[in-house]
């Protein structure tokens, strides 16, 4: 049987270290062996391949060092960072919870879903850093690493390709070489040395590297192969140069419409914030590609950052006509199905995710939480069972703990949702909201300086949050406390500018104010 | 993630440890029976050639022995099957398999017996072709539109396509550009062949271009004849598809346009005839293999997609139809029509898992595990829930975090020695404990030599250890006492700790000096009882001395002043001066200590020691203010900071923006600027450090300071221990103090709710403003008034205690509150 032969079948089938392997052992008879070089290469890039599409984790250093001048009040609707609270449709805050950045819930977790640039340096070092929000500091910071392969790569006698050797010029005039070369530098070198502290060095070599070899491989392709200029784009994506790489995709697309041209495009007005240019964009990629389920999902992202929740839903059902298997959309029905007040549907949903085999906390504890509203009690306490002995981490427990004594405060044992909220924050302390409903549990009990250091920790836990805040007013109105009564409810209303009961204690508030 | 699995009609396992891949699984009528009915013709890569004829007797059945048509060990590997015309002058169906270096062709013939188990199946070698070169893959047509027979390719290793016209050799071309043999297919309809090579385009290559090219054996004189030939080989079209490919199909049906079906590693593509791209999908899993097939409806084409979830899935066009999970990640996929079964899904796995399946409703395999439960008894859970609840209110009630524990399974024990020289630390346990971890604390400017002890493990026995601690840094400490401190956890895993406190002898911070006559801080304590010979109070600093009678002590602390201590001969009297206030601290204490130890040594009970007052705040002041003082200091270096930071930080975008643009621009002293901001935030990044060093010095001036007055003001009024341990709990709150909570802020709040609550006289005080805030104050003298306050008001015999303390909290409020109950956090999925 031929070594190479067999290489290149275990290649087709995934079994990436058997072909590196033997590759190796092809290299070591004779070392300029170029096909088995290109395939140990592709092995190796395989190995570690995470799409670029999917990859959107902004850093500290990005953001505050990102030169785009971008507006920095832009119109209602035109704007990822100030999405429109009111949208017709859209949910109101006292239905469906915030996440950290201002946005509703989303019922998926996808990268880029907590985002929301902080405005400077300190404020952003500053914010609470807990373990679900911490933003890495760069983005180089290796986060593209799958899991348990890096290990593998440990190669005993140095890297395999060394990089400050490479003569890029002659390998870029070899096509059937350069692609291989430029995405093994491109995925493979960017991570094994994550950890050094010659990263920031290292990257910014490889950067270079990188740029020269697609920068001249497009240049010896008479500026006519649209991959190449789609690889310059995505360095100079990683660069920072937003317009250049928008320039480069831009004329890939033209040379050769492909859908991740368009999905990259979409990325960079995305870090842009130019959302109604995504749209207009993907909607063009549509025309060329019907029924595209990533152009598709990627609209209906757009609209759920833009609290558009409608659209979102439509956009996701549109997904499930092309491919009812997308987790993704039936989760985001689902969960919009909840916030909108018909959990019976939501239970729909989720159950069909759990037939799917999708096994794991989260899916038990909503579809708890659904069965619950949806007045189902027989299956609730066990779906949350299930929840509880799925929990991989802390968080996730103190949520099954937080929804539990949301359950116990519905059907008014007190002690109960006392005890669970207790368990929550055992679990989690930086719960904001348990520390809230702890809080409402206290005041019934009479403890209201208690009461008032679980809201102030609420509220210095979850700034967003405008409970907390209406709360604490309330409170303070209530034991004649009007100063920190009026400053809290002035907090919540900035939170929450609809809420009515806020309004009415300001009015209250000033009409005293007003008497004295 | 689907819904069902592909539900089993027949299935078996082929061998032991055999590999398989694409091009092992084919099928077809091989036998040339004419009853339509396939068989299945499958080789491995260890030679071994079976044939199948499947007729399960129920769906789900597994292979019967008759099933078995055909099992031949070959002397080669087998690289791929395929069932062709490959013999002249028949249009018979007959059997080719490729081997590295060789390519056979078979005749599968069938003799039927009386019974089933009777039929006899042979295999009889047509041709064989030895190769030179090692071959990849195998594909044929009738090359050239000659109908009624199979021509065949075979794609070598190193990029030659060799041409076989049955049983004789017509040519070999080289590919231009190769390096790794991708898939190869040949299309009948533009008499083409199409592969993705290495370079990731697909190309199409004429039959009639290849023909008339340069023979590839005498590729070797190809550079001379470069020039001269006009026989390059060609590319008819090419599409860059920017990635490798894993298969190519051909179809042409009767409802759609003849089109060419790649499957890349991340996207299928779907190209017509000419090269043009009718659609592509995106697939956001890795495949493993495909076959398009005839569909239903107009215009469109179903493809098949194995992956490597083990799914099935079908697609018509772009969108998805089904998905089936199957059993195994299959590496080929076929459909077959059996006798009573028309269209079955055959699929294979590497490892040689054959099986033959159809589309249905049967919910997936996966079910959830059971939670583990247990028998309920009702009663014997009332019971359990009321004892928990039980303990649960009486551990909310003590308001303890801890449980009381009743005897200690670790003991630590620090005996300080006269000598100075070392400390001996030693655990002891009574039970076998894990993870022990001893740390030993003092405050700067004491330290010890080493701080932290781990051992494994501690079991029935004393460890100990031995550290000694100094003076660090050049002032004098507040308190000559440390913490030490074990965290264990026992035999079942619940963590603990011990901890016990040692104070060390007032020698090692000072050493007898000669006495000064004036200071300009002056302490005096009165007793109750005649006074003390100093020989007898400090007999360690006044060890030998011929005088029995000693009024005078001088006593210097290292790095500190010296202070003087008088004792009065006649009077009761004791006098403690020094230069410095706050070093007046460690000697009044050691004294006043000292006495009560002599008098209780005595079996006196009612000594007393007292103050006359008043106490010396205006010198206590001054400490608070320059405290405070740095404290601002840091706060101004903390702002000057950030300011250039945000410098430096927009000379840095500057630059950047210059280096960004196409045409270079001078950078206009930028860099120098770049430098002068970057040295200014060093040195002030330097001044804020030293500024801290010193802030944290002041704190340990001011907290010897504090100490004093307390220990003062309770001698002054003669407070209880209970009442001494509130006053200290006002006035030192904290160990350290830092920028964002100061000990300026927070005594201030402590004093303000002592003054509110227990020292309260009438309802107007109650009107002092009591902030909720705990921040940075402006200057210190409210804190200055609260504190004369307290002092007047202890004078006047105000009682300090914490009884009162809830009466005038007992507002309640009437039912309706409302309150927004957070939400219910529907989490996320995935």
């Amino acid at each position: 049987m031929d070594p190479l032969f067999m290489a290149c079948s275990y290649f087709r089938r995934r079994k990436f270290q058997l072909c590196a392997e033997i590759c190796t052992a092809l290299l070591e008879k004779n070392p300029y062996d170029q096909a088995a070089w290109s395939l140990k290469t592709r092995a190796l890039t395989e190995m570690v391949y995470v799409d670029e599409v999917d990859i959107d984790q902004e850093g500290i250093a990005e953001v505050i060092l990102d030169d785009n001048a971008i507006a920095q009040i832009a119109r209602p609707g035109t704007s990822l960072k100030h999405p429109t609270t009111s949208q017709a449709g859209g949910p109101s805050p006292a239905v469906r919870p915030m996440s950290q950045a201002g946005r509703p819930i989303s019922g998926f977790v996808r990268p880029g879903t907590s985002s929301g640039r902080p405005g400077t340096m300190e404020q952003a070092i500053k914010t609470p850093r807990t373990a679900s929000t911490a933003r890495p500091v760069t983005s180089a910071s290796g986060r593209y690493v799958r899991l348990g392969t890096a290990s593998m790569l440990t190669n005993p006698d140095g890297p395999f390709i060394h990089l400050s050797r490479l003569n890029i010029s002659k390998y870029a005039g070899k096509p059937y070489l350069a692609k291989t070369l430029f995405e093994y530098i491109f995925h493979h070198e960017n991570d094994v040395k994550s950890v050094s502290l010659f990263h920031q060095y290292f990257l910014s070599f490889s950067s270079i590297k990188l740029f020269n070899l697609a920068a001249l491989a497009t240049e010896h392709s008479q500026f006519k192969d649209w991959w190449w200029k789609v690889q310059l784009g995505k360095c100079y994506y990683r660069l920072g140069l937003h317009r250049e790489a928008e320039k480069q995709f831009k004329s890939a697309l033209k040379q050769q419409e492909m859908v991740d041209i368009f999905l990259y495009l979409s990325k960079v007005y995305i870090r842009l914030d130019q959302p109604l240019t995504v749209l207009v964009l993907l909607k063009e990629g549509l025309d060329h590609f019907p029924g595209e389920v990533t152009l598709l999902t990627g609209i209906a992202r757009i609209h759920d950052e833009m609290n558009d929740i409608v659209s979102a839903t439509e956009y996701y059902k549109d997904v499930l006509k092309q491919d009812n298997t997308n987790v993704e959309a039936i989760a985001c029905i689902g969960s919009n199905h909840f916030y909108s007040d018909q959990p019976e549907i939501a239970l729909r949903f989720y159950r069909r995710l759990l037939q799917m085999g999708v096994y794991n906390c989260q899916l038990f504890n909503n579809l708890g939480l659904c069965c619950f509203y949806a007045q189902q009690y027989d299956l609730t306490l066990s779906s949350f069972e299930r929840a509880l002995s799925l929990a991989v981490n802390d968080e996730e427990v103190a949520d099954v703990w937080y929804n539990l004594g949301h359950i116990a405060v519905g059907i008014g044992d007190m002690t109960l949702a006392y005890q669970c909220f207790k368990l929550a924050l055992a679990n989690n302390n930086d719960h904001a909201e348990a520390y809230n409903n702890l809080a409402v549990l206290e005041m019934r009990k009479g403890h209201h300086e208690q009461a008032k250091g679980f809201l102030q920790t609420a509220a210095s836990l979850a700034p967003h949050m405008y409970e907390p805040h209406y709360n604490f007013a309330a409170l303070s109105d209530k034991v004649g406390d009007l100063q920190s009564s009026y400053v809290a409810a002035q907090k919540s209303a900035a939170a929450f500018p609809e809420h009515v009961n806020t309004r009415q204690l300001i009015k209250q508030l000033q009409q005293h104010f007003s008497m004295l | 993630m689907s819904l069902f699995k592909a539900r089993d009609w027949w299935s078996t396992t082929l061998g032991e440890h055999e590999e398989f891949d694409l091009g092992c699984l084919c099928v077809a009528d091989v036998d040339n029976s004419g009853s339509g009915n396939d068989k299945i013709i499958i080789g491995s890569y260890k030679g071994i050639l079976r044939v199948y004829s499947p007729q399960p007797s129920k769906p789900g059945a597994t292979a019967q022995p008759e099933e078995l048509i055909l099992e031949i060990q070959l002397q080669d590997p087998i690289l791929q099957v395929e069932v062709g015309k490959f013999v002249s002058g028949t249009e018979l169906l007959h059997l080719a398999v490729l081997h590295p270096r060789k390519l056979s062709v078979f005749a599968v013939s069938g003799t039927m017996g009386t019974v089933e188990h009777g039929n006899q199946y042979q295999l009889k070698l047509m041709y064989e072709h030895n190769l030179q070169r090692t071959a990849c893959n195998l594909t044929y047509g009738g090359f050239g539109g000659i109908k009624g027979r199979d021509l065949m390719c075979i794609q070598s290793m190193d990029g030659m396509l060799i041409f076989f016209e049955q049983e004789s050799y017509s040519f070999g071309r080289y590919l231009p550009g190769f390096l790794l043999p991708g898939p190869l297919k040949y299309s009948s309809r533009s008499d083409s062949f199409i592969t993705v090579s290495s370079s990731r385009q697909v190309e199409n290559y004429k039959y009639q271009v290849l023909a008339v090219a340069t023979d590839a054996e005498t590729k070797q004189n190809s550079e001379q004849q470069k020039l001269g030939s006009g026989k390059k080989l060609t590319k008819d079209w090419i599409v860059n598809i920017g990635e490798q490919a894993l298969d190519i199909c051909i179809v042409s049906f009767m409802q759609a346009a003849s089109s060419i079906f790649v499957l890349g590693e991340r996207n299928l593509f779907c190209f017509k005839e000419n090269g043009q791209l009718r659609f592509m999908k995106k697939m956001e899993y890795s495949p493993s293999c495909f076959l398009p097939y005839g569909s239903v409806s107009e215009g469109t084409i179903n493809t098949l997609i194995g992956n490597h979830n083990n799914m099935l899935l079908i697609y018509q066009d772009v969108t998805l139809k089904w998905a089936a999970q199957l059993s195994h990640i299959s590496v080929a996929v076929r459909v077959a029509n059996f006798q009573d079964l028309k269209c079955v899904v055959v699929t294979l796995s590497d490892s040689g898992h054959l099986q033959c399946s159809y589309l249905g409703t049967d919910p997936s395999l996966f079910q959830a595990p059971k939670v583990e439960s247990r028998e309920l008894n009702y009663e014997e859970m009332d019971g359990e829930l009321k004892e928990l609840q039980r303990v649960i209110r009486e551990a909310i009630k003590s308001q303890g975090i801890l449980p009381q524990i009743k005897e200690d399974d670790l003991n630590v024990t620090i005996l300080v020695s006269p000598n100075l020289d070392e400390i001996p630390v030693t655990i002891w346990s009574r039970l076998a404990v894990q993870n022990v971890k001893l740390s030993v604390c003092v405050l700067p400017p004491l330290a010890v030599t080493q701080d932290k002890f781990t051992f494994a493990e501690v079991a029935g026995t004393s460890r100990c250890v031995i550290l000694s601690v100094f003076l660090k840094r050049s002032f004098p400490p507040a308190e000559l006492g440390g913490d030490a401190a074990v965290s264990y956890s026992t035999q079942t895993g619940i963590p603990r700790i011990a901890h016990c406190k040692f104070s060390l002898p007032l020698k090692l911070v000072c050493q007898q000096s000669q006495p000064s006559k004036n200071a300009t801080n002056k302490i005096t304590i009165e007793t109750n009882k005649p006074p003390v010979n100093l020989l007898a109070l400090f007999p360690d600093f006044l060890g030998q001395s011929d005088d029995d009678q000693i009024n005078v002590l001088g006593l210097k602390l290292f790095s500190g002043a010296t202070t003087t201590v008088l004792a009065s001969k006649t009077s009761r009297r004791y006098r403690v001066q020094c230069d410095q206030f706050e070093d007046l601290w460690l000697i009044t204490k050691e004294i006043v200590q000292r006495l009560q130890e002599n008098f209780a040594s005595q079996g006196t009970q009612d000594f007393m020691c007292k103050f006359p007052g008043p106490i010396p705040l205006l010198e206590y002041f001054e400490l608070i203010d320059k405290h405070f003082e740095l404290r601002l200091n840091a706060e101004k270096y903390k702002e000057l900071l950030s300011e250039r930071a945000v410098q430096f930080r927009a000379i840095q975008r500057r630059l950047l923006t210059h280096f960004k643009d196409k045409t270079p621009t001078p950078l206009r002293n930028l860099d120098t600027l770049l430098d002068g901001t970057y040295r200014q935030l060093i040195a002030l990044a330097d001044a804020a450090e030293e500024n801290q060093t010193d802030l944290c010095q002041a704190f340990t001036r001011l907290k010897s300071a504090t100490q004093l007055i307390v220990l003062l003001i309770s001698l002054w009024q003669g407070l209880s221990k209970d009442q001494v341990i509130i006053l200290e709990a006002a006035f030192l709150p904290l160990i350290q103090d830092t920028q964002e909570l100061g000990w300026e802020e927070s005594v201030d709040a402590a004093i303000v709710h002592l003054l509110r609550n227990c020292l309260s006289k009438s309802s107007k005080d109650q009107a002092l403003s009591f902030t909720s805030q705990l921040a940075m104050p402006k200057d210190t003298s409210r804190l200055k008034k609260h504190m004369t306050l307290l002092c007047d008001r202890l004078s006047k015999g105000a009682q300090l205690s914490l009884t009162t303390d809830s009466t005038q909290q007992t507002i309640t409020i009437p039912g309706k509150l409302t309150t927004e109950q957070g939400e219910c956090s529907l989490d996320t999925v995935l």
